[in-house]
């Protein structure tokens, strides 16, 4: 049989907040990053196969 | 006891240590001397090292004095200032500093104050010198004295309670798992969301303006340039690009 803790021990700190604590940390990167990354006009230069359509330039 | 020699004849109190930031409170060094502000020449004559003030109450003095001078293989004894405790910890130099306030931290502890001790176990450093409970009230030390005679006369709940005079915690109790991961994960995303943040403000106030070569309509007569080059026809750009229907292949 597997050792047993011989007291009962109260919550700490993680116990209580861990979860709430991760959930909102990760909640507000991605919110956080998800704006950044499209919103405020950065440039990513991606690469164009499969979106950018190309367009006549002999003419300039 | 010898007698105390003052330096300077005023019983303000002084501290011999070179070490400046070591001013400790005042030392009584004998038994019968009740008074305050007395200073530590006892050390000096001692031929202690000047850096190890001691603070000591009055029963630990000569108990303190005793242990500074094999202080230095001990793990740091709680009569040792925490300025020259952490001294000597830099002098060492080989103990890990990292962790020193999780679970898995080293075996020397936190120095503190009384009525905290040094007191720090962890898988790897199950016996810690002192005991966990050092001042005992009256039926503690009646039991303590029980324990010096035989131990088949402890009963069980006095076996328990020795242990627990002892030890902090069992086994069992010290390495349990926590939910420490979870705060930890929570402000690792934080501060990097955060730094979304900064990036953002690094746009606005610090970036310059986008070069022409980046604009839509640049990278698109760049890209039909490209195209009529057949720039890497074979697996690169080009063969991306269907030329009969003028479309990307699907």
């Amino acid at each position: 049989m597997a050792r047993q803790s011989h007291r009962k021990q109260t919550p700490d700190f993680h116990d209580k907040y861990g979860n709430a604590v991760s959930a909102n940390g990760a909640t507000f990167c991605v919110a956080g990053w998800a704006y950044t990354a499209t919103q405020i006009g950065l440039e990513w230069n991606l690469s164009p196969v499969g979106r950018a359509a190309p367009k006549g330039w002999r003419d300039q | 006891m010898e007698p105390l020699s003052h330096e300077c004849g005023s019983s303000k109190a002084y501290t011999f240590a070179t070490h400046p930031s070591a001013a400790s409170t005042h030392l009584p060094l004998e038994r019968s001397d009740k008074t305050q502000g007395v200073s530590s020449p006892v050390c000096l004559k001692e031929g202690l090292t000047s850096s190890s003030v001691l603070r000591a109450n009055l029963q630990d003095t000569l108990d303190g004095i005793q242990e500074t001078r094999v202080a230095f293989w001990l793990p740091l004894s709680r009569t040792m200032s925490f300025r020259a405790a952490w001294s000597l910890v830099l002098r060492k130099g080989g103990l890990g500093m990292r962790g020193i306030h999780s679970p898995g931290g080293t075996a020397h502890g936190k120095e503190k104050m009384p009525p905290y001790t040094n007191y720090h176990a962890q898988r790897s450093y199950p016996m810690p010198d002192e005991p966990f409970c050092t001042e005992l009230n009256a039926e503690q030390q009646a039991l303590k004295e029980k324990e010096k005679g035989s131990w088949t006369q402890l009963s069980h709940a006095e076996k328990v309670a020795l242990y627990r005079l002892q030890f902090h915690e069992t086994f069992t109790e010290m390495n349990r798992r926590s939910n420490e991961w979870k705060t930890v994960m929570g402000c690792v995303f934080f501060f990097f969301g955060f730094t979304g943040l900064l990036i953002w403000w690094q746009r606005v106030y610090v970036f310059p303006k986008k070069p022409i070569t980046l604009m839509d309509e640049w990278k698109a007569q760049q890209l039909q340039r490209i195209l009529d080059m057949k720039g890497n026809p074979v697996q690169g750009l080009a063969s991306r690009w269907d030329y009969e229907r003028k479309e990307w292949k699907k």
